[in-house]
């Protein structure tokens, strides 16, 4: 372990005396982030919604299904698009592909009031249809749910007396944006360090050397692993400082988005050594891993949600890897729904491991 | 039972459990470890047939040959002949096809844990972390052998001093392997790798390192050392062995291997006339005159000295501008055995 430690203090320290490095991790992604921060700060990334509204007395809304959409409308989240409640919305949302659907059943505002009065007791429901294989669906079901269960339980105290400041989080495209910037940086610090590293000390005889005193392979492994984590971690955290000092957002670190972002830099260290394993000189190992981040980081959801993709490009987004960073860390970061980002953790972890695994098994420092 | 010790036969402690670490558990286990190897105190590395392919190719064929402990061993070849393959076989770099070999008593297919905390190696272009100071990579090296040397008195060693805290990448080549030398003592090794360890210094750099090969000897070290240039392993080496096409064409002392195979040394006197021809050959021994440069030469041999040649011309009042000794070298061996001269760079 003392190997490890020490190689780790070598690599800290030569990331400090590294102006590039310093560039591409910190001042880069920080850079983006004011950048298109600020050029973006007026929109605001919104997901399409349908919501067909069955609550009505005499073609009109209901108080609470009619608060429900004023919720969501307010929201500043959603470009709604109402149905009209005569048409088969089930069938609807299928044969025009909708992502997401909600539908306020009648009778909502009778089992409302009852649920308010007795506390809870009763349950009123409302329907939500969503695609599971979009990645919007998800997100705006949670989102939805939040608005509405606030309403509910917070709506007999203050809805009816002051009529107002039910409004949920708006969100806006830095919060879209922040999380992909974090994911991003993670991924291409990972890969490149691990490939550019690899190649350079397989080329001008580093791992020679280092093959010829007693700190083992795996001793190195690891020790990069931890670099690239912690380094992670310091990109996260300027992101973050960011994020909360200029553009005011509200976001949540959980453990959820903290195994998210090490798994994701043990998974891009991993596939980084697996490049480094089929170049053959350090020029190379930077092109291939610029063939490597340039595709993922446009289309896995860094820039703009995967929503405004045409469908191809969102089928191929889905076998991205950095496609469940982003999403996993949306989720828990910014929607603060970290149980949302839990299976693509999951996934992440999985494949970080495998990656770390095969990179480890053929790095090799000694030759045949 | 534990017990520790040593194993003494006739004059010689061919074991020593200590150093060793073994735990001798009867006379049977001993007999069979030691069995095929030498143990002996004055072999630092035994090679015995071994032989490394990559396909077809036979880049070092069924070598055999021993390094004493405390000599400096030059393994001298053009580049391509097999020295950096043997070399790093024996650092537990390379894995031999066929053969046997062992690193002061270590079987280098086995054991190649105890071998790499006994040896040190400088690697062609030592290379490491670009951006830790001088000081700071002997550390580094140090603390993956879990040794503590004097990094200040390595530094001084290797006259680096005024640049312990500089970054490598801003090192010279010269500087980069003398720091690579001062790495390779970090672990206090008894016998020490160098592969071409002034391959592309300047002569003057070149002289700064031969002179700290020089002094690991003084302190008691084995050095292995591969080299393209003659001149490097006339002047460190006590034993030279001749490399090519993968297989060892000499092997012995150096000023043996130069005697036996090299020319004769050469005597020039310039601009002379050709009287001192029969002056000269009345000693019995051979010159040439060579009408052009008005030069004569003559094929020294043992009979016959330099100051018996010079006071038989002052004698005959033969005059000559200028005198030329060529001692034969490595070089006229090289040429001699392979009928090649090494490239043009191994001029010194």
């Amino acid at each position: 372990m003392s190997h490890v430690v020490l190689d780790l203090k070598a690599s800290l320290k030569t990331f400090l005396r590294n102006k590039s490095t310093i560039f591409w991790t910190i001042a880069f992604p920080s850079v983006l982030i004011l950048l298109f921060g600020a050029i973006f700060s007026q929109s605001s990334m919104k997901y399409d919604l349908y919501l067909q509204n069955q609550d009505q007395i005499n073609g009109k809304a209901t108080l609470w299904s009619d608060t429900i959409v004023n919720v969501l409308n307010t929201s500043n989240a959603f470009n709604i698009h109402i149905l009209d409640p005569s048409i088969n919305a089930t069938d609807y949302a299928i044969t025009n592909r909708l992502s997401s659907l909600l539908i306020i059943p009648s009778g909502f505002n009778d089992t409302a009031n009852m649920a308010v009065s007795t506390s809870g007791s009763v349950t009123a429901n409302v329907t939500f249809i969503y695609d599971q294989s979009t990645s919007s669906g998800p997100v705006v079901r949670s989102i939805v749910m939040n608005a509405i269960e606030r309403t509910l339980s917070r709506g007999v105290h203050y809805l009816s007396v002051e009529d107002l400041t039910i409004a949920p989080k708006r969100f806006g495209y830095i919060d879209f944006f922040l999380p992909g910037v974090i994911g991003m940086t993670a991924m291409t610090t990972s890969i490149f360090t691990a490939v550019s590293l690899s190649a350079r000390f397989k080329e001008n005889g580093v791992f020679h050397k280092l093959a010829t005193t007693p700190l083992k392979r795996y001793e190195w492994i690891l020790s990069r692993t931890i670099y690239n984590v912690l380094i992670s971690y310091l990109g996260m955290a300027v992101m973050m400082i960011l994020g909360l000092t200029i553009f005011s957002m509200k976001m949540t670190v959980d453990p959820v988005s903290l195994i998210m972002v090490a798994m994701a830099s043990l998974m891009f260290t991993g596939l980084g050594m697996i490049i480094a394993r089929f170049v053959k000189d350090p020029d190379g190992a930077d092109a291939a891993a610029n063939v490597v981040t340039f595709p993922m980081m446009f289309l896995s959801g860094t820039f703009f949600p995967l929503s405004q993709m045409p469908q191809f490009l969102q089928t191929i987004a889905q076998v991205l890897p950095l496609t469940y960073v982003n999403e996993g860390l949306r989720s828990a970061m910014i929607f603060g729904q970290p149980q949302q980002a839990i299976l693509n953790t999951v996934i992440i972890t999985a494949l970080g491991l495998l990656s770390i695994f095969v990179g480890s098994w053929i790095t090799k420092w000694e030759e045949d | 039972m534990r017990r520790s010790g040593s194993l003494v036969y006739g004059e010689y402690q061919v074991f020593d459990a200590e150093r060793f670490k073994l735990t001798i558990l009867d006379v049977e286990t001993v007999v069979i470890k030691l069995r095929g190897m030498d143990l002996s105190n004055d072999v630092a590395i035994q090679v015995e047939g071994l032989t490394k392919r990559y396909g077809d190719l036979i880049a070092v064929n069924g070598i055999s040959f021993t390094v004493n402990r405390g000599e400096i061993f030059a393994f001298l070849g053009p580049n391509g002949a097999g020295k950096t393959t043997t070399v790093e076989m024996l650092e537990c770099l390379r894995k031999p096809t066929a053969g046997k070999a062992y690193v002061l008593g270590h079987d280098i297919s086995k054991d190649k844990e105890s071998i790499k905390k006994r040896t040190g190696v400088l690697p062609q272009d030592f290379a490491t972390y670009e951006r830790l100071t001088v000081k700071e990579t002997i550390q580094y090296f140090a603390g993956m052998f879990n040794s503590h040397p004097d990094v200040d008195g390595l530094i001084k060693q290797v006259d680096l001093e005024d640049k312990k805290n500089v970054l490598f990448k801003h090192l010279s080549g010269g500087l980069k392997q003398r720091l690579g030398i001062a790495v390779a003592l970090v672990n206090d090794p008894e016998l020490i790798f160098l592969d071409e360890p002034t391959s592309g210094l300047d002569p003057k750099a070149r002289h700064v390192v031969w002179h700290l090969i020089d002094e690991f000897q003084k302190h008691g070290k084995t050095v292995f050392l591969t080299t393209h240039y003659m001149e490097e392993a006339e002047v460190l080496a006590d034993r030279v062995g001749i490399i090519y096409n993968g297989k060892i064409v000499a092997l012995d002392a150096t000023d043996k291997l130069i005697s036996e195979y090299g020319k004769k040394n050469l005597l020039i006197l310039k601009k002379t006339s050709s009287k001192a021809v029969p002056t000269i050959e009345k000693l019995g021994i051979e010159a040439n005159f060579d009408d052009a440069t008005g030069d004569v030469t003559v094929h020294l041999n043992h009979a016959v000295t330099v100051s018996e040649i010079l006071h038989e011309l002052s004698s005959a009042d033969v005059s000559f501008s200028e005198l030329q000794v060529k001692r034969s070298s490595l070089e006229d061996v090289f040429l001699n055995l392979t009928g090649e001269s090494l490239e043009e760079d191994s001029k010194v």
